[in-house]
């Protein structure tokens, strides 16, 4: 009996909320749903509307059923790459279960698509940079620099702009960018204690890491994973064995290097100027902290036997990407020396495997399949006629015009996510484009993988751009600032180039 | 207020202790907004039951923005070099501006040192707790959070706050940016299930402006924030805004109400105000005579306010002084 009482005052509570009526009791119930989800999830909703809604549509002239499915779930992906409501491994997932569910495909087939030569070389560059973050270099290449360049601010500026960028275009600009931000801060703390007084100190230093890295990312095929992307586009699309008409779509790394190369270096004096332009530091010398600096080097003493193992290892993998990788896959050299790496004890595995984020390997993986997927089912090519049609009235539908608005909208496009996943993305499109307009393929390719270095913009544009920030030094207002002069003088540095070089070349 | 019930690892006597205590935080991000209303919460939590928690939120690090490489492995070089977290410097900034300013004279101060892991952080939560003999606290925590206005409601799940200091960052917004990216102290004020302080130019000993409509949700808030004013001396005056002029008496009647309240709770009102036009408009216009404005919560549901919006937020988004939303 003793309950009696506890009983009564549920059944009044009961009763009360029976009592509210009409409209006082949808707000009862609303308040007891978690609105907020919806609102925080909200893109997702979003994307998930336009992507059934574009299904649902009467299907537009010139595209397949399958082509639309494809296409649908491209904007969809797009929408959640830019908006990221949900985090980005699970559009991943997303793109791998479309496939199955709304294109019929057969789960292994779809599972056996996921993993091409580009994304074993994504998967084996990121051990790589872990192993070559972890030897403790980083250093070494600091007392480098200061020994070259002495204690002018401009001088160790443009040195440490110079080093980043030769280092960043062979092991990619993330590594360079871990290895750096050290020195970078380093040299802002022994100058002064005080974040505020060496503000705009700060942001030169660690902007010259950052871009020196990004402008770098386009020298080689393994300064990033967008141009391994590229690669591998252009062997699917056009290469075929049985033609030898066909055999230069197979790219190789000195190819690339050829093309590339000498963009990086001409643009390496603007990206000083333009941050000294934009910055102007507090102190034109930075004398006190160099000695420091050099002081703090000293004490590692000598280089060390597994110092310059590490460095040989390094090279025979430079070496691999350069002669063999046309026969076993660049894929495979990368993979290769990880392995050289962990086999010689300079690395722990448990250091790769908390170092790489696995799930951006997947995120490659399904965005490259659902790319290749675009080109099999004419969606791309449908796409491709709609974008020249868009462009014909300007004038730009062909020769120099369509290069420009190529870039313009690689660009445009890689701001707002990850320079890989845009070049995997656009890549399909921009190929297609390229065949539609009789543009040389490999013109417009290279011009969509170095526009997607541009990403000078946002925090989230580029890795180098992103970790640089982590050191809680910059705002994301900075990158604004300065971004908008780079994306300017790179596009123009690159169209010109591609105007007056690569004719030379015979492309 | 919503009831805290203890965070993990606290024992019962713990909990209540601290339920008793006149907890502040203080977000600090660098700014001299953030030192000036570090400034101000010392004057509010100068007693000895009050702690003073002052805290940095820093971004997780996470490698899918990194090109794959984790950022952990950057941050784990810089750690090798010695180099500190970004905030380190501002929290102990923080904590010698205290010291200044006599919160934590004596020298009787213990200091502890803790750390908790974080999914998905190797670095973690660190904090370092300043106690003296009375119990006083003052907290530096570096904590990290996927972002900030997480990062600052998940520190009051840690340990009840009875107020929330910020600065405003000149980043509201109206619906359609915030839309895109919503701004750290908006959301920290729509959802902390305690008063809000968005701090503009807070400047001490101008007097605190409270706005009442004469319900009893606001009638609370009026307790108190003149609570909390007496706690730094702060005069207090009492405003109410009809809509026309045949409300006026309404108004009138909400003010001299309030008025009656707290002159039995022992609080002189140093003027009152009585107003006819927007409520938004004529809180904002005679804002800028205080040190800030004491708006309450309205009762509504977060599904009203989406469609309808409430006097409180708009006079905390479109204010040119501080602002605070009691609960």
């Amino acid at each position: 009996m003793a309950d009696h009482p506890a009983r009564l005052q549920s059944l009044q509570n009961r009763i009360r909320v029976n009592g509210i009526t009409g409209l006082k009791r949808v707000m009862t119930l609303g308040s007891w749903l978690n609105l907020y989800f919806f609102w925080e999830k909200k893109w997702f909703f979003i994307a998930m509307v336009v992507g059934a809604f574009m299904l649902e549509m009467p299907l537009p002239e010139g595209l397949s059923p399958e082509g639309l499915i494809i296409l649908t779930m491209s904007v969809v992906a797009v929408i959640l790459f830019v908006t990221e409501p949900v985090p980005l491994p699970t559009v991943a997932l997303l793109i791998i279960i479309g496939q199955v569910v709304l294109m019929g495909h057969d789960s292994s087939e779809v599972a056996k698509s996921l993993v091409t030569d580009s994304v074993l070389f994504i998967a084996g560059s990121l051990m790589l940079a872990v192993a070559v973050v972890k030897q403790k270099l980083d250093k070494r290449i600091a007392w480098l620099i200061v020994r070259m360049t002495g204690t002018k601010t401009w001088r160790v500026c443009f040195g440490i702009t110079v080093v980043s960028g030769i280092l960043a275009s062979f092991v990619g600009e993330h590594t360079v960018a871990a290895m750096m931000l050290p020195v970078g801060i380093t040299l802002i703390t022994l100058t002064s204690d005080d974040p505020r007084k060496v503000r705009n100190l700060a942001a030169v230093l660690l902007f010259s890491i950052a871009y020196g890295a990004s402008v770098a990312g386009i020298g080689t095929p393994s300064g990033g994973a967008r141009n391994a992307i590229m690669i591998g586009y252009w062997k699917e699309f056009f290469y075929d064995p049985t033609n030898p008409e066909t055999y230069k779509f197979m790219v190789s790394y000195v190819d690339w290097m050829v093309h590339a190369y000498p963009m990086f270096l001409i643009q390496v004096p603007f990206v000083t100027a333009i941050l000294f332009w934009t910055f102007r530091p507090e102190y034109r010398d930075l004398s006190r902290a160099v000695v420091k600096l050099r002081a703090l080097i000293e004490e590692e003493g000598s280089m060390k036997a597994a110092d310059w193992m590490s460095i040989a290892i390094f090279f025979l993998v430079l070496l691999g990407w350069i002669t063999i990788s046309g026969d076993i896959g660049m894929g495979t050299v990368a993979v290769a020396g990880a392995a050289v790496f962990l086999i010689a004890g300079l690395v722990r595995w448990e250091d790769i495997n908390s170092g790489v984020n696995w799930g951006v390997i997947l995120l490659y993986a399904a965005a490259i399949s659902l790319g290749l997927q675009m080109k099999e089912t004419g969606a791309a090519q449908w796409v491709a006629e709609g974008f020249l049609a868009f462009l014909s009235p300007l004038g730009a539908n062909e020769g120099f015009g369509l290069w420009a608005a190529v870039s313009v909208l690689t660009t445009g496009v890689t701001n707002m996510m990850s320079n890989g996943a845009a070049v995997a993305v656009l890549g399909p499109i921009v190929l297609k484009v390229s065949v539609v307009a009789n543009e040389s393929p490999i013109i417009i390719g290279y011009i969509t993988a170095i526009s997607s270095s541009f990403a000078y913009l946002t925090v989230v544009g580029t890795p180098a751009c992103t970790i640089v920030y982590a050191s809680g030094y910059l705002k994301a207002t900075d990158f604004l600032i300065v971004g908008w002069k780079m994306a300017i003088a790179s596009s123009v540095i690159m169209l010109v180039a591609a105007k007056l070089y690569w004719p030379l070349l015979g492309v | 207020m919503v009831n805290w019930n203890g965070a993990p690892g606290m024992s019962a006597a713990e909990i209540e202790a601290r339920k008793d205590r006149f907890r502040i935080l203080v977000c600090i991000d660098g700014s001299d907004e953030c030192y000036q209303s570090l400034r101000y919460a010392a004057r509010l939590g100068g007693g000895v039951d009050a702690d003073i928690v002052l805290l940095y939120v820093r971004p997780v690090d996470q490698g899918l923005r990194s090109g794959g490489l984790q950022v952990r492995v950057a941050r784990e070089n810089m750690l090798k070099w010695g180099l500190e977290l970004p905030g380190i410097q501002y929290l102990k900034k923080g904590r010698d501006m205290l010291k200044e300013l006599g919160i934590m004279a004596g020298d009787e101060w213990r200091e502890e040192v803790a750390h908790t892991d974080v999914n998905g952080d190797p670095l973690g939560d660190n904090k370092i707790n300043y106690i003296n003999e009375q119990g006083k606290m003052v907290v530096l925590k570096l904590k990290v959070a996927t972002d900030i206005a997480t990062g600052i409601l998940e520190q009051w799940e840690l340990g009840p706050y009875d107020l929330i200091i910020l600065g405003a960052s000149g980043r509201w917004k109206g619906m359609g940016r915030s839309f895109w990216d919503p701004a750290v102290a908006e959301k920290v004020a729509i959802h902390a299930p305690c008063s809000v302080l968005v701090a503009r130019d807070l400047e001490e000993g101008h007097g605190h402006l409270i706005c009442t409509d004469g319900s009893d949700e606001a009638m609370e808030m009026v307790r108190s924030d003149a609570e909390l004013a007496s706690r730094c001396d702060c005069p207090v005056s009492l405003m109410s805004v009809a809509l026309d002029v045949e409300e006026e008496p309404d108004a009138k009647a909400n003010v001299e109400k309030a008025e009656a309240m707290l002159k039995e709770l022992g609080i002189e009102v140093k003027e009152t105000i009585i107003r006819v036009g927007n409520p938004v408009d004529e809180i904002i216009e005679v804002g800028p005579d205080y040190s800030l404005i004491v708006v309450s919560e309205s009762g509504k549901s977060g599904l009203q306010r989406f469609f309808m919006g409430s006097v409180a937020f708009k006079v905390m988004e479109n204010a040119h002084n501080s602002v605070m939303i009691a609960r």
